[in-house]
């Protein structure tokens, strides 16, 4: 009887013939080279999206909130649809980072470093919208629970816009923290390849002086578990907090329990597809598609089926609760103001319906998990639906409740509100290209630990190592220690 | 011994020629003001130069001192403040008060005026007047705003150039040396009565014509037929327990509604123990205000008036009814004619028509239900109203015959308001001496020579007898802020009397009075009101009524589509048209604002626009979008094009339009762009002017127009279920059948947590607890409120809600901390209407206060929901989760109090820059925080009058009572639908009212337990129609359920 070093059912986490120098050369080729004529365009799209989303606030900061189009009725619209979007969004970094490092998932090592760049940057993103929905915006502070002179006067920690502060920003920080431990070792890597002394020097201090010592290695490791520790009830908490904007409150179709979990199973989803988007595009462009493997697209196109078939079972349950409370409110907003399609904005509800529901079942088809097209088409539509999603809880519980009186006109966003957006936009893939260009988009040193076990050019030393019979493997390993 | 010598510096010490320089130049750094440093000469230091510090402190002191100018400084003092109470009262920051009057183009209200630091800023009713007892309407309120208003003309002018009051006088008495006409609207005073007198008389061949734009000529006519009297009898709306009304709107525009919305609430006030109500029968050819609260309602076009009249004529007199088809009309005219004749000796009967023969038939029928003595009475007259048309058309012709010399307008706006206003232009051109005394550049006074402005009534001396008999006083609170001359003061000049009006009225009234110590009392008071007298009657010409009776029927009408000219409760006949408060004041009938449009009834809706009311997506389609269908009218070759909306409650082959609207741009940035004038599609009849016609064309024009509607959705049922905790509605029948359904309706609605008696404790899992000292707590008995507005606008002026303009309005940015909702139950053609006011409730479970992430909204531990303007960031998370819907974002900066410089312009319109105008601001109540930009506010139940309350009682050491506090609404409602106090006291009214009314009694959205302390109670109409609907109900059950759902799954 001989052992299977290699995995006979798991296919492989990296494709090609890798030696450890060569997966160094490859992933951080990106960082040393000039960047590509495409790289260019991007950045400039980005710069200007980014511009406009700043000229957009100007006119916000200054005018008024009344530059966009909510209402008496409608006090939250595309500010807070995208402020839940993007934390949404941030969401898969830290469930990748964390929860599949606790789980020991090995495939995790390939898209871990974007998906949690991606994390903290669209947590960047999340964060402009409740701070700039405020209408005094230079009174923000006021959220702050510090001591001061005006009574003192505490925050109200009764209201879940507080506990939002305190969620997103712990989210951010633990966040940031992981994703910059683990660079570490990459950053020493870019820092010992460098080839100026400006290179050398600044990468110097941002690898906080690591010479991979075994030492050093086991801090980095001690220190991802605490961290994957401290981020996995993150996971769950920051989205459960996020819908308790809207579960605390008393307007039907908001004053509701399943919000929690609903929410989370909605953020990975929405998540994991924009890390499908980035990285198809990324494995591409940087010639990375040994390591992002269609493997990993097939993996994650897993996890999107099944989030968006928890999301789905999570809205028929909602409108079968409509129904079943004969609540008055409640059923019409879940079967009047959503679900009846001719109504105002029946066509988001339904929009919604489609694209979250509807359309990732065809996920349940290998071939279609392993396109690379589709997948990315879906991944679009994917984020598409989880945008409707919060725009018709926000918007179409708001804008018909309890006082018919008080039912409002039809709300679509005016420009700014859409730069406002845009901007973020901007401000999400300024970084990314910043980030592609000036850190290895994929983890060198952990892509390395899996490569031994899964790299084509290591496999000739399983076959020598397979071909030992077992008995003479335990024989000689027994006595060890 | 020697001096010590202390020094600064080397240079102070050696006397150094460039410390000497630096010792003469007091500023281092350059001041501002200085533009250019280049203008300096050489070696000039700054306090040398054109505009050194001096200057520059004058010019601060100079802004800064311009308003106080305006208050106080240059004018004699005797016309500055007229102290009613001893000068050594008046205390900078307390408020002081005069009685004085509202009065305008004949309407006539009894006032308060609140004077703060010089400035009137607020009106209230004066409650001791008997004839509106405290009660005030919507431009009641919104008058004071027209005081300040940037449009006033600011001095007298020949042929608009500015000219002295002396060369005018000078002119004018070369001019008028022939006969003059004066054509005024309805003038109520008797001192300005004589003093025109003394003009005509000084005058030979001179005459006075009163002119009213929306005149009640026909009844002055018809009482003269009927009873030979040119007069309008006073009418008692309370003693009736049996009114009908031939669309005469008199809660909202008709004659006096002030004061008849007062009588009419006496009939409508409900005792619990003792029901029973008057019964008000309408018919109605364009929904409105009055007609939404009648207990009946019937329609019918304009042009059956007349015969409805006849055939209720008819059917009071046990005969049949002739000459109507229509079967739903014809038992409504059976109806109104039973009720009548059961409450014989306490029915009233009305009609809005200027058709001399219709009211000679109503008064035939009031003579038959014994109305003359009992609802009508003959010994008083109404003289709000005393123009009769044909009077002036008679003048245009001579006019344009060129037989005039001279006209003086006082007033009158004829040029804007006749019809046939080219006719008055083309005259005017022919008429040699023009004299306007109005206070604004209007349609009439740019066409004339002279203009002398009047003053505004807070600016002016005089009297009004709205009733013959009662006299209410008008003095002035602030001096004239422009060079204004009373319309009396020039005529007794050019009379060649010496005297000035002031010391004319003193001694008009001292004579009457019985010396000056009477007539300063009864100023003080503001009101003179005369021994009670007994209600007589009059004896009918009977022979007038048979003409009348066969005109009337002979008139076959046809089957063309009719249009029916109206009044606005807040524009009125276009008075309020310049005023910012009332063109944002919703329209109660349809919550519009900024604009007039035609009205069409819901099924004229779905051949005309294509839009059927009960298909759920075209009601939808409908009503989420401002712009409107625009239609072409066109009558007798006249056409106007405006936007449609669609008005339940309209007869089907009837359009209105209101008139008041397309004013010239000189009266104010408010007429701009909103609306168009409806004058000129009115006819002139043997010279009445009719506001009907039947000859109407309409054609879709495919063009949209936006309307800036508050309310958009006016049915609380829904496919899902009737939202019946929203509003409650009973009729009075029902009522007495089973006097406590509601309370029983409540008690299901609360059943799955507690029931009415435990749920405040188990409604909840948080501990309950006491709330001892003051409670502040309002009922609303939404059984008096007829949804005029007044109290709307009153909350507009004490708590300085900022005016937004038409542009923010369509995008729902509207401020108004109180909303006079409306809904419709029933039958969409010929809906049941109730209104409810809505303002903050004030919950003592609130939504808004556990959701606010910096505690800027609280509770006080008097039961208030407080907004801290300062500390609120405006995340608006407390309005989204507001259930009423009544807190307001300032979503721009509306009241110029931002720090942003240049931040209102291109984003808000003229209106609001000029309600930012330092003049304007003027009308500011200190007492209350201007919001700025950013900030959520809401009703904060007048909190600035509450602590004055409390201060009040403080001070004397006792505790407080409910006479201590009137919040703004409760003071300006006329018929007192409003209750307010400390509900923890037993003996206030609100307690006394909440413990009276507890079957009628509920809280809006009360299953949220929210807890809030304001209670309604609940609608009950006396209408004998849906009781006819039960029976019938009941003996086909089966059927008609199933028909429910279906119109349900309509909606």
């Amino acid at each position: 009887m001989h052992i299977k070093y290699e995995s006979q059912l798991r296919e492989p986490l990296v494709y090609g013939e890798k030696n450890f120098h060569q997966v160094t050369e490859d992933i951080l080729r990106p960082i040393e080279v000039k960047p590509s004529r495409l790289w260019y365009i991007g950045f400039f799209i980005a710069v200007t999206l980014l511009l406009f989303g700043v000229f957009s606030l100007y006119r916000e900061v200054t005018y008024g909130i009344g530059q966009w189009n909510l209402n008496k009725t409608i006090g939250w619209g595309w500010d807070i649809t995208n402020f839940v979007w993007w934390v949404g969004i941030g969401h898969a970094g830290t469930l990748i980072s964390a929860v599949l490092l606790l789980f020991r998932q090995g495939w995790r090592t390939g898209v871990n470093r974007a998906a949690e760049a991606m994390t903290i940057f669209a947590v960047m993103c999340a964060g402009q919208f409740p701070i700039f929905h405020m209408g005094r915006v230079w009174l923000a502070f006021f959220i702050m629970p510090y001591p001061n002179s005006r009574g003192p006067l505490w925050v109200n920690f009764n209201s879940p816009l507080l506990w939002d502060v305190f969620a997103i920003s712990t989210y951010f920080t633990v966040s940031l923290l992981f994703w910059y431990s683990g660079l570490l070792p990459d950053l020493a890597t870019v820092r010992d390849r460098a080839f100026t002394k400006l290179r050398q020097k600044l990468y110097g201090i941002a690898a906080f002086g690591w010479t991979g010592s075994t030492k050093h290695w086991q801090r980095h490791e001690s220190l991802s578990l605490v961290l994957a520790g401290l981020s996995t009830p993150l996971v769950l908490s920051v989205h459960t907090i996020v819908s308790f904007d809207f579960a605390t409150s008393v307007i039907p179709g908001w004053h509701t329990t399943i919000f929690p979990p609903y929410f989370v199973a909605g953020a990975i989803f929405s998540g994991f597809a924009m890390v499908q988007s980035l990285l198809i595009v990324v494995r591409k462009v940087f010639g990375l598609t040994d390591y992002i493997t269609i493997g990993h697209i097939d993996l994650m196109n897993k996890v999107i089926v099944l989030t968006g078939s928890i999301v789905g079972i999570a809205y028929l349950t909602e409108l079968f609760m409509g129904w079943y409370s004969q609540n008055k409110y409640e059923g019409y907003t879940f079967w009047y103001s959503r679900a009846y399609l001719f109504s105002p904005y029946g066509w988001s509800y339904w929009g919604m319906m489609t694209c979250n529901v509807l359309s990732p079942q065809i996920f349940w088809s290998r071939k279609m998990r392993r396109n690379v097209f589709v997948t990315f088409f879906m991944s679009i539509i994917v984020n598409i639906g989880m945008w409707f999603e919060r725009f018709v809880i926000i918007v179409t519980s708001l804008y018909r409740d309890y006082l018919p009186s008080s039912w409002s006109v039809y709300y679509s966003p005016s420009i700014w509100e859409v730069g406002f957006y845009l901007g973020t936009f901007g401000l999400f893939f300024t970084c990314f290209f910043l980030f592609a260009k000036y850190f290895p988009v994929i983890a060198v040193a952990e892509i390395k630990y899996v490569l031994k076990r899964s790299g084509e050019s290591f496999k000739p030393e399983f076959e020598k190592l397979e071909a030992e019979p077992l008995d003479k493997f335990v024989h000689d390993n027994a006595h060890a220690h | 011994m020697e001096q010590k010598k202390h020094w600064q510096s080397f240079g102070e010490l050696n006397n150094s020629e460039a410390f000497n320089k630096e010792v003469q130049n007091e500023f281092k750094e350059e001041l501002p003001f200085v533009e250019d440093e280049s203008t300096l000469e050489k070696g000039e230091s700054f306090l040398q130069t054109k505009a050194p510090r001096r200057d520059f402190l004058k010019y601060v002191g100079f802004s800064t001192a311009a308003a106080a100018v305006a208050a106080s400084c240059e004018m004699p003092i005797k016309k500055a403040i007229p102290f009613a109470n001893k000068p050594e009262d008046i205390v900078p920051g307390i408020a002081e008060y005069y009685a004085t009057t509202y009065v305008q183009d004949g309407d006539v209200v009894s006032v308060l005026a609140k004077v703060r630091d010089g400035r009137p800023i607020k009106l209230e009713g004066n409650e001791l007047s008997p004839i509106t007892a405290g009660g005030t309407s919507a431009r009641v309120q919104a008058s004071v705003l027209d005081l300040y208003d940037t449009a006033r003309l600011r001095f007298p002018s020949t042929s608009g150039k500015e000219a002295s009051f002396e060369a005018i006088d000078k002119a004018i008495a070369a001019e008028l040396n022939g006969a003059a006409v004066i054509v005024t609207s309805s003038i109520t005073s008797p001192s300005t009565k004589q003093v025109i007198a003394q003009f005509l008389a000084k005058h030979a061949g001179s005459k006075h014509i009163t002119y009213d734009a929306v005149s009640h000529s026909a009844m002055l006519l018809a009482n003269q037929a009927s009873y030979g009297k040119t007069i309008i009898p006073t009418y008692h709306f309370e003693k009736a327990k049996a009114i009908v009304s031939l669309s005469a709107d008199f809660l909202g525009t008709w004659l006096s509604p002030v004061e008849f919305a007062r009588q009419y609430a006496v009939g409508k006030k409900l005792d619990e123990k003792n029901p029973a109500m008057s019964r008000h029968i309408h018919f109605e050819t364009v929904a409105s205000m009055t007609g939404s609260n009648a207990d009946e309602k019937y329609l019918c076009r304009p042009s059956e008036l007349p015969m409805i009249a006849a055939a209720l004529l008819s059917a009071v007199n046990g005969g049949e009814i002739t000459g109507i088809t229509d079967a739903k009309l014809k038992a409504g005219i059976q109806a109104a004619a039973k009720t009548l004749t059961a409450h014989k000796g306490a029915a009233l009967v009305v009609s809005g028509s200027n058709n001399v023969n219709e009211q000679i038939i109503v008064n035939a029928i009031n003579n038959a239900v014994g109305a003359n003595g009992s609802t009508i009475n003959f010994a008083e007259t109404l003289n709000y109203r005393q123009g009769i048309d044909s009077n002036f058309a008679s003048f245009v012709e001579e006019m344009n015959a060129g037989k005039v010399n001279a006209v003086l307008f006082y007033g009158a706006n004829p040029v804007y308001t006749w019809p046939a206003a080219d006719k008055v232009k083309s005259g005017l051109a022919k008429v040699k001496t023009t004299i306007s005394f109005n206070a604004k550049l209007d349609e009439t006074t740019a066409l004339c020579k002279y203009s002398i402005p009047a003053p505004h009534f807070l600016e002016s001396w005089g009297d009004a007898e709205p009733v013959s008999g009662h006299i209410s006083f008008i003095q002035p609170t602030i001096s004239p802020l422009f060079k204004t001359r009373a319309f009396e003061d020039s005529l007794l000049k050019w009379s060649g009397d010496a005297t000035d009006y002031t010391t004319y009225l003193k001694n008009y009234w001292s004579a009457k009075l019985g010396g000056e110590t009477a007539w300063n009392k009864t100023l003080q008071a503001g009101v003179f009101i005369p021994a009670d007298v007994n209600n007589i009657g009059a004896s009918i010409n009977s022979s007038a009524v048979a003409t009348a009776v066969a005109a009337v029927t002979a008139n076959k009408p046809n089957n063309k589509i009719e249009l029916a000219l109206y009044q606005k409760v807040g524009i009125g006949a276009g008075q309020g048209a310049s005023n910012p408060w009332l063109q944002e004041l919703p329209d109660p009938v349809t919550r519009a604002t900024w604009d007039n449009y035609i009205i069409v009834s819901p099924s004229m809706a779905r051949t005309l626009l294509n839009i059927d009311l009960n298909n759920a997506g075209q009601a939808d389609a409908y009503e989420v979008k401002p712009p409107k269908q625009v239609v072409k009218l066109t009558v007798d070759g006249k056409s106007i094009e405006l936007p449609v909306l669609i008005i339940p409650g309209t007869h089907p082959q009837t359009v209105g339009i209101a008139v008041g609207y397309g004013r010239a741009e000189a009266v104010g940035k408010s007429v701009i762009g909103t609306g168009k004038n409806a004058y000129p599609l009115a006819s002139i009849e043997n010279g009445l002017v009719q506001f009907a016609s039947s000859n109407v064309t309409l054609t879709a024009t495919g063009e949209t127009y936006p309307v800036a509607l508050t309310q958009t959705h006016f049915r609380y049922d829904t496919a899902q279920g009737n939202r019946t905790e929203v509003m409650k509605e009973i009729t009075l029948a029902e009522y007495i059948k089973h006097p406590t359904e509601i309370l029983e309706e409540r008690e299901a609605e609360l059943k799955p947590y507690g029931g009415l008696e435990n749920y405040e404790a188990q409604g909840t899992i948080y501990p309950v607890y006491a709330r001892p000292g003051i409670k502040w707590g309002m009922s609303v008995d939404l059984n008096s409120c007829n949804g005029c507005g007044a109290c709307v606008v009153a909350c507009n002026a004490e708590n300085n809600v900022a005016v937004v303009g038409k542009p923010e309005v369509l995008r729902g940015h509207e401020m108004h901390w109180l909303r006079i909702d409306k809904y419709f139950s029933g039958d969409m053609d010929n809906p049941k209407v109730v209104f409810q006011p809505l303002m903050c409730q004030h919950c003592d479970n609130a939504p808004c206060e556990n959701v606010c992430p910096v505690a800027a909204t609280n509770h006080s531990s008097e039961g208030l929901n407080q907004m801290t303007y300062n500390r609120c960031i405006g995340t608006r998370y407390c309005a989204n989760n507001c259930p009423f819907k009544v807190r307001r974002f300032n979503w721009a900066d509306y009241s110029g109090a931002d720090s942003f410089p240049d931040n209102q312009r291109d984003v808000l319109n003229d209106v609001v820059l000029d309600m930012n105008d330092d003049l304007t601001r003027m009308v500011l109540n200190p007492d209350v925080t201007v919001r700025s930009r950013g900030v959520i506010e809401k009703c904060s139940f007048c909190v600035q009058r509450l602590q004055a309350a409390k201060l009040d009682a403080k001070k004397e050491s006792r505790p407080m009572v409910d006479s201590d506090v009137k919040v703004a609404c409760q003071q300006s409602c006329p018929t007192n639908a409003i209750n307010f106090g400390n509900a923890n006291d037993k003996h206030s009214a609100i307690t006394k009212v909440r413990v009276e009314n507890p079957n009628r009694q509920f809280y809006v959205l009360e299953q949220l337990h929210v807890l809030p302390n304001v209670t309604y109670l609940a609608k009950v109409r006396n209408s004998e129609e849906e009781e006819h609907a039960e029976a019938a109900h009941d003996t086909k059950a089966a059927h008609d359920t199933k028909a429910e759902h279906k119109t349900e799954a309509a909606h």
